[in-house]
């Protein structure tokens, strides 16, 4: 459970005339993780593709280019279709009668705003020249008179008075303008280099033969646009209606197609001489006999299947593989609440073949600390909630480890809660000693708001004696006792690590023997175990910990005996940086008080909160000396109420972010970096993956007959 | 609640210690940081390494807190 799936390898040989059928076989066993052919000097090839593949990804082309076309993208939600229906309207010719309909479409709404586009640039040029008093006519249509319009930076009539035989007409708007300027065609360089110290651009001006003005073209032009727009509109609609027409039937292509081309392509994985296939594969050794049985049934003579080897998890047999052999692909071998936790592991990287796969850690730590940190009935019952939602709803990995994270941690947290720290929202249960009910009590400091006191009622004994008690007060005060809470994150710490580290010494002698892991793991344990017991007893020494004890001094020696010893074993194979390492140990277990410090902003800023809602907030009159709460003041209990809502809820995020972040963290850095390697091969078995297509009832019978 | 100088003084170094250190480690993160999530861009399989190397500067901040708690349990 712990390791990734045994696996085997074996190698089907068959007629290369049976190949079709044996790709098809290959597929329906869902277990056959194919090893690629590398064409070496064995007379052997690599198969060409199926003959209707190129034909298949042809249409794959089109149907993806259509999808684009029509916005059908991969979350587009449509019916799923069966795979007979689909396959005889791809035979049947569809994908290209749809193509012809959804390019036309498509070939009107561009042209449409390719007409729009050239029509809206003659406008802006139009709505330059309507400044200048000149009909349309007059810009064009001469022989020995050039036209240069265009806008203008300065007024260039002074530049062009040099000019000879020339008539300027000029409109200016603060720093820009428009000019248009007639000049004998002989003088055009003359007038062209005075208007280019005047900051000229020239503007293409559209020829007309009628007598308007600009202004009026402008309207014939709107009015043009206008009558493009409605097209294009109907245009639009048209591709609308095609897309809700045929999304089903390109979704359904599309992943048919794509089938077919995988499938298609497998040839090119394998090795085929002059008649013959073969195919060098791993299965997970439970299911070897299975699909040899299976394999030898669906192809009767044409096909031998051979067991070649169950990988062991030495190192030594990888090494001496040879090279296409030597990594065997790592299935994950976890049940169904720790494959939910697989996501975490895989952002790290995948488990090797041959190493404890860390999920299982992951799906223990991660809620706890996370529980640890929360630790509050109050936020844990919205986490349970949303997260079993989330479980139920999401399909999407990403939204389904956060959901399992916030699901397992939040049963941890209202255990923390409830059993340990005693509080809801932030504020204890029990905490009352008085006995008084008042509103004065808050003044006392935001810990004095507790759950018996708003209730207005004492609980009964034997639920106070539920809680654990450290330094008075029923339950662990997360800012009270902080000392007690510093002190059991770094116990947590230390076994944590001692974890980590053992895994790593199992691997070790999974991967290389007892005598190789000595070597390499129990120096970081040995050293680990000697500087948790220095820390022990210097702690006592330096009075941290105020109860001196009689075990120190000796614990003390003994702790710096199992050091050096583990220093030396670690510097066989780390040299010097062995004693480098050992501020590494205090830093790792140190790194845990982050599980108590954040615990403790959580409570802290619940605590402000509730001093601010219950302390200043709710109306108070003073009623016989003591202060109590002014039901009558209806606005300003709404006002707490509201705010005690958006108050929570602001503590609640954060503990998302910062507990769920953190304890992650702890997993990765501090458990992790001890044992796990990774950069497994993904074990990725020939299969269909149909999400938008289905075999129907009589499809399923004629796939068995193949 | 009264507290004398001396123990002022040992709250006030506790806290500088923390919270200097935690600068210098924002400092040095700041930096791998964004190196990190470039890596991850276009490497999402970097995330693993990154991550660990993102977190090594954390180790100042926890020698900051080692002395802020050696300077409020044991002075």
């Amino acid at each position: 459970m712990l390791l990734p799936e045994s696996m085997s390898r074996i190698v089907i040989v068959g007629t290369k005339s049976r190949l079709d059928d044996a790709i098809e076989a290959l597929y329906s066993e869902k277990s056959i993780h194919v090893i690629d052919h590398t064409t070496g000097d064995d007379k052997l090839s690599i198969g060409a593709p199926r003959p209707n593949t190129s034909k298949a990804s042809e249409r794959l082309l089109k149907v993806r280019g259509m999808e684009k076309e029509l916005g059908v993208v991969k979350h587009t939600k449509t019916p799923r279709v069966s795979v007979e229906d689909t396959r005889s309207q791809i035979n049947a010719g569809n994908v290209e009668d749809v193509e012809s309909q959804v390019l036309k479409a498509v070939d009107e709404r561009n042209d449409l705003n390719q007409k729009i586009t050239e029509l809206n640039s003659r406008k802006n040029t139009l709505e330059l020249l309507q400044k200048l008093p000149i009909t349309m006519d007059l810009y064009s249509g001469y022989k020995s008179l050039a036209v240069l319009v265009g806008t203008v930076s300065t007024d260039p009539t002074t530049a062009l008075q040099a000019v000879d035989g020339c008539e300027c007409f000029v409109s200016m708007e603060k720093k820009t303008g428009v000019a248009a300027v007639f000049v004998r065609m002989s003088a055009r360089a003359t007038a062209l280099t005075a208007l280019t110290g005047c900051g000229f651009t020239e503007v293409h001006v559209p020829e007309e033969t009628k007598k308007v003005l600009p202004a009026e073209a402008i309207a014939e032009i709107d009015e043009e646009i206008g009558h493009y727009q409605q097209q294009l509109d109907a245009a639009n609609l048209s591709l609308e209606a095609l897309r809700s027409k045929y999304a089903a039937f390109l979704k359904g292509t599309d992943e048919e197609l794509s089938i077919e081309v995988e499938k298609g392509s497998v040839p090119l994985r394998i090795a085929v001489s002059e008649y013959s296939y073969i195919i060098d594969a791993w299965v997970p050794t439970d299911k070897v006999d299975r699909t040899k049985a299976d394999l030898e049934q669906k192809l009767g003579n044409d096909v031998y299947v051979e067991f070649e080897e169950t990988r062991s998890r030495k190192m030594m047999d990888e090494e001496a593989a040879e090279p296409r052999f030597r990594t065997p692909p790592s299935k994950q071998n976890n049940g169904r609440i720790t494959k939910e936790f697989e996501y975490a592991t895989s952002l790290v990287s995948l488990p090797k073949y041959q190493e404890i796969d860390p999920t299982i850690l992951i799906m223990i730590f991660l809620p706890l600390f996370f529980g640890y940190m929360v630790g509050d009935c109050g936020y844990a019952i919205p986490f349970i909630i949303i997260g079993a939602y989330g479980l139920k709803i999401a399909h999407n990995k990403d939204w389904r480890s956060i959901a399992t994270v916030l699901f397992f941690g939040g049963i941890w947290a209202f255990i923390f809660g409830f059993f340990f720290y005693g509080e809801a929202l932030g504020m204890h249960f029990i905490g009352m000693e008085d006995g008084v009910f008042s509103l004065s009590h808050v003044a006392k400091g935001g810990t004095s708001v507790t759950w018996d006191w708003i209730l207005g009622v004492t609980f009964p004994s034997w639920f106070s004696g539920l809680l654990p008690v450290v330094d008075g007060g029923a339950g662990i005060g997360k800012l009270e006792d902080i000392s007690f809470l510093l002190k059991l994150a770094v116990y947590i710490g230390i076994v944590h690590l001692m974890i980590g580290h053992c895994c790593g010494l199992v691997n070790h002698i999974i991967q290389r023997g007892k005598k190789d892991a000595f070597f390499a793991k129990g120096g970081a344990i040995i050293t680990f175990i000697g500087m948790v017991m220095l820390c022990w007893a210097l702690t006592k020494l330096l009075g941290v910990t105020k109860i001196g004890s009689d075990l120190t001094m000796p614990v003390l020696y003994l702790s710096i005996i199992v050091l050096f010893v583990g220093v030396i074993i670690n510097s066989k194979t780390e040299g010097f940086m062995a004693i480098m390492d050992l501020p590494g140990i205090i830093g790792n277990i140190l790194s845990y008080t982050r599980l108590a410090a954040i615990a403790m902003s959580k409570a802290g800023m619940a605590l402000a909160f509730n001093y601010i809602i219950f302390g200043m907030i709710i109306p108070r009159v003073m009623v016989g000396g003591i202060y109590v709460a002014d039901w009558s003041n209806i606005a300003m209990l709404a006002l707490a109420i509201v705010m005690f809502a958006f108050l929570h809820l602001v503590v609640w995020t954060l503990a998302i972010l910062s507990g769920g972040l953190h304890a992650l963290r702890l997993q990765y850095v501090e458990l992790m970096t001890k044992f796990y390697e990774g950069n497994g091969t993904e074990f990725a078995p020939l299969k269909e993956n149909r999400i938008k297509t289905f075999f129907s009832e009589k499809a399923k019978v004629n796939t068995k007959e193949v | 609640m009264t507290a004398d100088v001396g123990t002022g003084l040992i709250a006030l170094g506790a806290g500088l210690a923390v919270g200097l250190a935690g600068l210098g480690t924002g400092m040095a993160e700041k930096d791998v940081g964004a190196a990190a999530v470039g890596a991850i861009t276009e490497n999402p399989k970097m995330f693993g390494k990154a991550m660990v190397f993102m977190v090594l500067p954390e180790t100042i901040v926890i020698f900051g807190l080692v002395i802020a708690i050696m300077a409020i349990f044991v002075m």
